[in-house]
């Protein structure tokens, strides 16, 4: 229910995320200004040349007046132009690989949670039985392989092993098909990028079932006559989500770190790919729009959390 | 009025056990009972004496490590023990409704007073669906719940506590059933709410002809509701009857301790202190005999060897009791009447066989009852 205490309450949460992000954009802004080297060390510029290319890009200038330069763009939108690629308007690149690191992501996080509660719940409710060990030991190989190996196997597997079965529908050479590549390109790195977390939502799950499932609610539940499925699905589950969504912040920042290897691995042109790209040709104004994108969607994923949170306990209430 | 020639509840020799790791814990043994139409049975019982386990067994609601190792639980002719899943799942809340101790823990959480109304109507044919919201209301305003319209929205922990066990209670008589069974209703909950609460269950009772189980440990209770009172001590009926035949007349040692040790007005404080000495046996390995002797004031040598059973006390065939003894002869022979001194054996002056006390100085995993032990020891 949104009352006005919780509107208020979201509002005072976005007004924290711009600040948070503008801080973040500042220390990145700071920081990448002041490594050594320039971004034009490929062109081998030296001396006058050097300097003139610095004063166009308005280099030269003291940082925090670059900054605000900067910042004055990006309110509306407009992180710059690149450095690398000559007067390249970053805004529609850095935008378009954010959606498709969100949809990677996205995926990833629809298996995290999908996958690993409909396991834990079913580890639960055949407790001590081999499904249940199967499915726990399903859940510690998940969160006990790093994504990036598990993304390795993954290549060797599906895409050079069995090249032939699957014709190379999983086969990466260096970038996907298109922007958003196919189901089947998705699918893999998906599932390498969300199958670790999916292990700590089954532990979580399994763990927070069996305790409710001892509580004296469910027993009322079984005494009102309500079926079995309905016993554990509405009165058992709904109060075992409670837990998951707790660590669901965590989780969504794990998956965030993991994109980063996860598109450099698959080459996927997200912004995992950019982050680590542009860091290395020097391409300050790319890096730094990419920082404040990440920062302002962790800000976002934490807010959604809270909210669905007072969504599925009514006691919490903001 | 109870009609007594129709039972609409029999339990026949109930047996529940939990297997834990430490063994067997025979937590019913052997219960028999019948619940006629219209009534309100007590029953009552220190804690852990399996008044729960009893109840939770006949609608089949023992888990985990619980199982059901013997007898029947007639409803209706058929043996809810054996029934299909499906059939009892029925029988539960729709002919037979349960209340529990913690009104607390007893709502889900997450979901409205009114939902988990509504869904026990929903989850029977009993009310059609298109009157289950208006009927939600009725019912609340019935167990009187202020605002009943607008409080029925409501999440759980913004009621208070005895708001939750009438929400409980209305949620218990939503499909109208034949039986209700509350246990300990009003334990979790400050005396005046408990007055209210238990008069909404005489009201209930006497307006709807509702049968009602009700446990508690509290004998006041028992005394102010119950047309008949069963005792339960260590898993056993010892002793059955009308509420008059064990208030005024308990033969059972134990009934006739539980009764002492009711905290009366016109007493001292000092005297209502007073409970039962020494612990309810271990219930995987109870005493041999009489699982009351090692507390018995009245115990004479046989108790510590056989087992009484439970026999009519001779008033009339509805008072039983399972005592050797037996309160009449404890008034004429060991003058229980003027008795102040209510350790094991004061009255009679019966210790247990040497066997079984060298045998409780010997074993040291058999954690010997201090008190009553030393006692024994020392005179
Ligand atoms: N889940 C369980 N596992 C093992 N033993 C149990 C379990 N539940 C109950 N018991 C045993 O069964 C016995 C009877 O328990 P029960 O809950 O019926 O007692 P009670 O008479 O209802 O007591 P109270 O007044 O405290 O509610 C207890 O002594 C306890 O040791
Ligand atoms: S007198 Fe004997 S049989 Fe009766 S309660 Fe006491 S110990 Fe048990
Ligand atoms: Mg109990």
């Amino acid at each position: 229910m949104l009352t006005r205490g919780t509107l208020i309450y979201i509002g005072q949460r976005l007004l924290l995320i711009a600040f948070t992000v503008l801080a973040v954009s500042f220390a990145v802004f700071a920081a990448l200004h002041s490594l050594p080297g320039n971004p034009f060390v490929n062109e081998k510029l030296h001396g006058a040349e050097l300097a003139a290319q610095m004063h166009l890009y308005g280099l030269d200038l003291p940082i925090p007046i670059q900054y605000w330069n900067w910042l004055k763009g990006a309110i509306h939108g407009d992180f710059g132009v690149s450095l690398a690629i000559l007067n390249e308007p970053i805004s529609p690149i850095v935008f378009r690989e954010f959606s498709v690191s969100l949809m990677l992501g996205g995926a990833a996080l629809l298996i995290t949670l999908g996958l690993g509660t409909v396991l834990g719940v079913i580890a639960a409710a055949r407790q001590n039985t081999w499904v249940d060990y199967t499915l726990t030991t399903f859940a510690v190989i998940g969160y006990s392989v790093p994504s990036f190996v598990l993304a390795s196997v993954f290549i060797l597997v599906f895409g050079v092993w069995l090249f032939n079965v699957t014709h190379g529908a999983f086969y990466y050479p260096l970038n996907w098909t298109g922007t958003y590549g196919t189901i089947e390109e998705l699918s893999i790195p998906a599932i390498a990028l969300g199958l670790y977390t999916s292990g700590q939502v089954t532990r979580i799950t399994r763990a927070a079932m069996l305790d409710v499932i001892q509580q004296d609610y469910i027993r009322t539940a079984r005494a009102k006559g309500l079926r079995q499925r309905i016993v554990i699905l509405r009165h058992a589950f709904r109060n075992a989500l409670i837990p998951v969504v707790s660590i669901a912040g965590p989780l969504i920042i794990t998956i965030i770190v993991g994109s980063v290897v996860i598109e450099n691995l698959f080459g996927i042109p997200g912004l995992g790919k950019e982050f680590v790209e542009s860091i290395l040709r020097h391409d300050y104004n790319i890096a730094i729009a990419v920082f404040t994108l990440y920062a302002a969607l962790i800000g976002v994923a934490n807010l959604l959390v809270d909210i669905a949170y007072a969504a599925i306990d009514p006691r919490i209430r903001y | 009025m109870p009609d007594i020639t129709k039972p609409i509840l029999e339990v026949k020799n109930l047996r529940t056990s939990f297997f834990t790791d430490d063994g067997e814990v025979k937590a019913v043994r052997d219960v028999s009972f019948d619940l006629y139409e219209g009534e309100t049975l007590g029953i009552v019982g220190e804690s852990g004496c399996g008044k729960s386990v009893t109840v939770m067994s006949i609608l089949g609601l023992v888990q985990r490590l619980g199982k059901i190792t013997g007898g029947q639980v007639l409803f209706r002719g058929k043996d809810l023990t054996k029934i299909p899943a499906d059939e009892l799942r029925h029988v539960r809340g729709r002919d037979i409704a349960m209340i529990f101790q913690d009104p607390l823990s007893s709502l889900n959480p997450v979901l409205s007073v009114g939902y988990q109304i509504d869904e026990a109507m929903y989850a029977h044919d009993v009310i059609k669906h298109d009157d289950i919201r208006a009927r939600g209301v009725d019912l609340l305003e019935e167990v009187r719940v202020p605002d009943a319209s607008r409080r029925i929205k409501d999440y759980p922990h913004q009621f208070s506590g005895g708001m939750r066990q009438r929400a409980m209670i209305a949620m218990g008589l939503s499909n109208k059933p034949k039986v209700l069974i509350a246990d300990e209703p009003t334990t979790a909950l400050d005396v005046t709410v408990q007055a209210q609460i238990l008069e909404l269950l005489r009201d209930l009772n006497q307006n709807t002809g509702t049968s009602i189980i009700l446990i508690t440990h509290n004998l006041g209770v028992v005394a102010g509701l119950c047309q008949r009172v069963i005792v339960m001590y260590a898993g056993e009926i010892v002793e059955e009857g009308t509420a008059e035949q064990i208030f005024e007349n308990p033969q059972h040692p134990y009934t006739w301790s539980l009764l002492r040790s009711m905290p009366r007005v016109d007493t001292s404080r000092r005297e209502r202190l007073k409970s039962i000495e020494g612990l309810p046996p271990d219930l995987i390995a109870p005493p041999p005999g009489c699982k009351f002797n090692p507390r018995c004031p009245f115990r004479i040598e046989q108790c510590f060897s056989d087992d009484p059973t439970l026999e009519t006390v001779g008033d009339d065939d509805r008072h039983i009791a399972k005592c050797w003894v037996r309160m009449k002869r404890a008034y004429a022979e060991m003058g229980a009447a003027t008795l102040t001194d209510t350790r094991p054996g004061a009255a009679s002056g019966v210790r247990p066989p040497k066997t079984l006390v060298e045998k409780l100085e010997d074993s040291r995993e058999i954690e010997p009852d201090t008190e009553a032990v030393g006692d024994l020891r020392g005179s």
